[in-house]
């Protein structure tokens, strides 16, 4: 199977499947399923890497040691708590996370549940972790491309809500407002609420 | 409650922890929350999810021709690093049940720290441990015993408190699991543990950082 063999957005039984070939490499070591993940998710790392500033042999070592951890931590993969990719993409994240490039004045809301009490749990928020990932995927794919980029921005790249305003020229406020109604469109994509 | 999910102001807390840009001390910090709340883990979720999301939609970058093989060979090289976590557990000594009973990102960077460095006596009933993480927020784990007051104090910069188990309260308010406690310079406070249990509590002090506004719109959250 070569990497591009698989379509982006991928339906639901690619990721159940990419979950098997991890549990297989746990269980039993499995090569084959290795030597397919890594097909997939290698050649994606590396893009990954080059795209936060790693030149080409340096994205490659880096992708390489991130699936290396893949096969040593493969033993605690849980596939109700996370597809496969937002797991390897932890590994690769806590594998290159940037010491130079940190948030220095990250800008929390004073509205930030963070700093509130605990929200009461709704009924219909207890749902499968993986089926939240799911929810979310799909969601992206209907939100307008002005979001999206601004999305990609924030939560891939690690850009600031500053640093995208100067990217993409756009005022801070319209920056701030966008990503916002974007995150909580995901949210509210995962109530039943009517 | 009578406010709307919908309504939650949205920062860069999230997408800076998703994206790996958050200091290493507050990421913990967030980790930490998700790990005691289902509210922060919901949105620590999503980020991650969209993060993941546009990695699958990378386009694959050409990989070396025996990039597989270089793989399968530093496998095989693997094994050595078993013996690690093993060490830290028994550096941890006495205290080992209660360091593997907190939250998983915690526990682990405890016993990292707990392989080479050991807890701080500060006053009786109260003991600290400077968690070795990289980046400029200090970050501290404190245990105190049930009823103890911590000696009064002011602090430099913001000092973000979240309690992992037990709780604590001090002129300001009380704090129980999951709570986070933000105090500035203008605060000076003598917290008292509660009498139910030990309480864990994760400190960090931000040398770089600086929240704008932030103290005073906890002040108005807390209505003090």
């Amino acid at each position: 199977m070569t990497s591009t063999a698989y379509e982006t957005p991928k339906p639901p039984e690619h990721r159940a499947n990419m979950a098997e070939l991890v549990v297989a490499i746990a269980a039993r070591q499995c090569r084959n399923s290795f030597a397919e993940l890594f097909a997939y998710y290698a050649p994606r790392l590396k893009s990954y890497m080059m795209r936060l500033g790693s030149d080409s042999s340096q994205a490659e070592e880096l992708s390489q040691e991130v699936m290396v951890t893949v096969w040593r931590k493969a033993v605690q993969y849980d596939p109700d708590k996370a597809s496969v990719s937002t797991w390897i993409f932890r590994i690769a994240r806590n594998r290159r996370i940037d010491a130079h490039r940190r948030l220095s004045r990250p800008d929390l809301e004073p509205d930030e549940p963070m700093l509130r009490p605990e929200e009461p749990e709704q009924p219909d928020d207890i749902v499968n972790r993986a089926q939240v990932e799911g929810v979310v995927r799909t969601a992206l794919e209907t939100l307008p491309a002005e979001q999206l980029v601004l999305l990609q921005a924030a939560f891939y790249d690690g850009l600031s809500h500053s640093e995208i305003a100067d990217r993409f020229d756009l005022p801070l406020g319209t920056v701030k407002s966008r990503i916002r109604l974007a995150f909580n469109k995901l949210r509210g994509q995962l109530q039943s609420d009517p | 409650m009578s406010q709307p999910r919908e309504t939650s102001i949205f920062g860069e807390l999230y997408s800076g922890y998703a994206a790996g840009r958050l200091e290493p001390g507050f990421a913990l910090l967030v980790e930490t929350q998700a790990a005691l709340r289902s509210d922060v883990a919901e949105r620590v979720q999503v980020s991650e999810a969209i993060a993941s999301a546009m990695l699958e939609r990378e386009a694959p970058a050409e990989m070396g021709a025996d990039a597989l093989d270089r793989a399968f060979a530093a496998i095989d090289q693997l094994d050595k690093g078993a013996a690690i976590s093993q060490r830290a557990a028994t550096a941890a000594g006495a205290g080992i049940d209660e360091v593997m009973g907190l939250p998983e990102p915690l526990r682990d960077a405890v016993l990292h720290t707990m392989n080479h460095q050991s807890w701080q006596f500060t006053t009786p009933g109260i003991r600290r441990l400077s968690l070795d993480l990289e980046g400029d927020a200090e970050t501290e784990l404190y245990r105190l015993e049930p009823g103890v007051t911590v000696p009064r104090h002011t602090h430099a910069g913001s000092e973000f408190t979240l309690v992992v188990t037990g709780g604590f309260a001090d002129e300001l308010g009380a704090y129980g699991p999951g709570d986070l406690s933000v105090k500035g310079p203008e605060h000076t406070h003598q917290p008292v543990a509660d009498m139910d249990g030990i309480c864990y509590a994760l400190a960090v002090r931000n040398g770089g950082l600086q929240f704008t506004g932030l103290v005073g719109a906890m002040q108005r959250i807390l209505g003090v």
